[in-house]
């Protein structure tokens, strides 16, 4: 995608005016103000996995939601930069434990929140479901069909809240480009959309073990380094399509409103042969009923494209960037440009006044030390442990409980089949659905 | 444990509920306008007024394609190029416009002026590229620029030119005078609250969130922040050289040229206007920046409702308050 600074004003405008209406902004009202749980307090819950992604959850957690009674991690390192981030937020410490089974015999908790790799999913969320307790998983959903199947039957099973955590879902860009753009038709028949999820650099991750004597052996890592590049090794991960694809297809079949028929795939090892087992360069085409395609790409060469959900309509062309911008353009129209944000109100100023910025520094803000202006979006995943919360609560509906999940992890497990086996790959989503 | 009690987490977010009592996201409505970027910021429980912030927007897109001298179509493009020969006839909205700018020239003993910019040519700002112009080329702007060369007709609402080479320009005002019509258009689709802005320069507040919209003062020359404002149906225009200037011998030279000296304005790093209207604050800025303290006070203390803050070119960078507005309430850093 290779828009110009004019283009790009072009599509915000757009967009602004295809939102007007007021069911799209009641959309992203309603998202921006999703609360905690009015009554009953804030939920009582336990983190497992509290690595780079289970922080970053920690991070958001909005403490009168959700009260963080313990966390457990096979990683002592992990707990202590978490230890570091509660006491950084003056949030109060959380209860330690390295096996998150002995977290759920000994605390009081209500609901955990899992961001463990993706092989222990299963094993994790359904032991958590069967204990009695309310599960908020990170995306994907799990390793394999297997895995996933028996998550949902656990959790109808169960009777508890099991939401898989696509923050895609609890941004409201996204809320509000699908009811004001997508439900109001503004892009006519959309027969193609384009996923972009594009990275210059390694995705192994540097680091040692956090002491010399430290054994992941006993939870199936034979290496420091199996645990540490889980993600790079087939047996505990499914590779950019598991980790970066499945919430653009998520995304896509949320928008296009169904699900995709038939899929096929090509990658490779193309610019890191370093001893990983999963490409650094895939691939995707997915086709859908009614005649629609979605291309997924994701590459560690180039970065130019970033990443991007396009859909690309008869009547128009709708490309939501870095999750927090939303360009809307018309098929033959040159009209300008309209942009919107949403960021928390906070104890800064709404404005920061100066003499004249011009355009081009318009929009940034100054680079300062004491800055106090600077607009945030707010976190999608903050709404979304506090949608969380609200449905174990209140009952609230879920973004992506289940059975959505089950969908795009099923389609990206068939697009690394397709990759495998170099053929195209058909699911019946019948039987995923039942 | 989970009972109905206020616990002390509910109370804090009840207080910070009610310090925020429509909503704790502002929604940002923005688009490229007049070369900088307006915005009209909503609050969460108004996101019903996007589409009125929306033909806000289109409302600053009008008044720029009148205003601007960037394009050869614009009414002023047109002015421009004819009043010296015939009286131009012009629009109403024109004409008024042209009008206030008169009475704050005359208000500002000529600091305010919408003729400069045969000067702002002859020092190069109007390529970016500055420079000090030599004595004749002073002399041959300063001859054509001034409004005393412009003539206005209420009666016919025409322009005209006593002479060639006079061209106006409503850079230091056409950004706040684009707000208040955005206000008035927003107040008219019942739009209970907004801050408006242009270029971070020019600002509206249309009601108040909650104990007024905050706003920083933070001119870019100023070493730290010089306060915050809180402002309610009031206006805010700030004026600096901060962004457009050049040096030569270790002098700066800003873009604000004094139209009385045909030179650049110096001794104030910074004005801050808060006043009612946006277009008054923007042209007043600009008055203050090139008037300097004495001017401001002068003024200050002549027309009621008008508040001054500057920030003197000095070591210590002094800052200077005259005078006081209705629904503001400024707090120096």
């Amino acid at each position: 995608m290779n828009l110009t600074p004019e283009q790009m004003a072009i599509g915000r405008r757009n967009f602004l005016k295809a939102i007007a209406g007021v069911p799209a902004v009641a959309a992203l009202g309603a998202a921006a103000a999703v609360k905690g749980p009015a009554r009953g307090g804030p939920v009582r819950v336990g983190f497992i996995g509290v690595g780079g992604q289970g922080r970053a959850l920690l991070g958001r957690l909005d403490p009168a939601s959700a009260d963080v009674r313990s966390m457990a991690d096979i990683n002592p390192a992990s707990l202590q930069h978490a230890d570091d981030l509660l006491a950084k937020a003056h949030r109060p410490a959380a209860k330690h434990y390295v096996e998150w089974r002995d977290m759920l015999e000994h605390e009081d908790l209500e609901a955990v929140i899992v961001a463990v790799p993706l092989w222990a999913h299963a094993d994790v969320v359904c032991g958590a479901l069967e204990a009695g307790k309310h599960v908020l998983c990170e995306k994907m959903m799990a390793w394999d069909a297997a895995g996933y199947t028996r998550m949902a039957q656990t959790a109808i099973k169960s009777g508890r809240v099991l939401e898989i955590g696509y923050q895609r879902n609890y941004n409201p860009i996204y809320r509000s480009a699908y009811e004001g753009v997508i439900r109001q038709g503004l892009l006519g028949d959309v027969h193609f959309a384009r996923l972009v999820w594009h990275r210059n650099g390694n995705w192994r991750r540097p680091g040692g073990p956090p002491s010399a004597d430290y054994d992941p052996s006993k939870w199936g890592y034979p290496t420091w380094d199996h645990l540490w590049n889980w993600r790079l090794y087939w047996k505990y991960s499914q590779g950019l399509f598991a980790e970066l694809g499945s919430h653009q297809v998520n995304a896509a079949n949320w928008f296009l409103g169904s699900m995709p028929q038939r899929v096929q795939a090509s990658g490779g090892i193309y610019r890191f042969n370093d001893g990983r087992e999963v490409p650094d360069h895939v691939y995707a085409l997915f086709e859908y009923p009614g005649g629609i395609t979605a291309t997924f790409s994701s590459i560690e060469s180039n970065a130019f494209d970033e990443r991007y959900e396009g859909f690309y309509g008869t009547k128009g062309t709708l490309i939501i960037r870095n999750e927090n911008d939303a360009l809307l353009f018309s098929e033959g129209s040159d009209a300008s440009a309209t942009g919107i944000e949403v960021g928390p109100t906070g104890a800064g100023a709404a404005l920061e006044a100066s003499e004249t910025k011009p355009a081009s520094a318009g929009g940034a803000a100054r680079a300062t030390s004491e800055q106090t202006a600077k607009p945030k979006q707010p976190s999608p995943s903050t709404l979304e442990i506090n949608a969380f919360c609200s449905a174990i609560r209140a009952g609230t509906p879920l973004a992506c409980g289940p059975v959505s999940a089950m969908h795009s992890a099923a389609w990206c497990l068939a697009s690394n089949e397709a990759m495998k086996r170099s053929m195209p790959i058909k699911i019946d989503n019948g039987s995923l659905a039942s | 444990m989970s009972g109905g009690g206020v616990s002390r987490r509910n109370f804090l977010t009840l207080e910070f509920a009610r310090d925020r009592p429509h909503g704790e996201h502002w929604i940002r409505v923005h688009r490229l306008a007049m070369a900088c970027r307006f915005e009209v910021v909503l609050t969460e429980s108004d996101a019903f007024a996007i589409a009125a912030a929306r033909e806000a927007l289109d409302e600053a897109e009008r008044i720029e394609s009148v205003l601007t001298v960037f394009r050869d179509d614009s009414d002023v493009a047109d002015v421009n190029r004819r009043a010296a020969g015939e009286p131009i006839a012009v629009r109403a909205d024109l004409f008024a416009l042209l009008a206030r700018c008169r009475n704050l020239h005359d208000a500002t003993g000529g600091a305010f002026d919408i003729t400069s910019t045969p000067l702002s040519r002859s020092w190069g700002f109007l390529r970016r590229a500055g420079r000090i112009p030599d004595d004749a080329e002073l002399a041959a702007a300063r001859a054509c620029s001034g409004m005393d060369h412009v003539r206005l007709d209420p009666a016919a609402r025409t322009v005209g030119f006593d002479r060639d080479g006079v061209e106006l320009n409503f850079g230091a005002i056409g950004k706040g005078h684009a707000l208040d019509c955005m206000a008035d258009l927003l107040r008219n689709a019942a739009v209970p609250r907004a801050l408006l802005s242009a270029g971070r320069s020019s600002v509206v507040a249309l009601g108040t969130d909650g104990g007024g919209w905050p706003v920083d003062l933070r001119p870019t020359l100023a070493r730290s922040r010089v306060g915050r404002v809180w402002l309610q149906d009031a206006a805010l225009g700030v004026s600096g050289a901060g962004e457009q200037y050049f040096e030569v011998d270790g002098v700066r030279y800003g873009h604000v040229i004094d139209p009385r000296t045909g030179r650049p304005a110096s001794g104030v790093l910074s004005a801050s206007v808060l006043t009612r209207f946006g277009a008054d604050a923007d042209a007043l800025s600009t008055a203050f920046l090139i008037g300097g303290p004495e001017r401001a006070r002068d003024y200050c203390a002549r027309h009621e409702g008008t508040q001054a803050v500057l920030v003197l070119d000095d070591v210590s960078e002094r800052v200077e308050v005259y005078g006081r507005c209705p629904g503001v309430r400024l707090e120096l850093s």
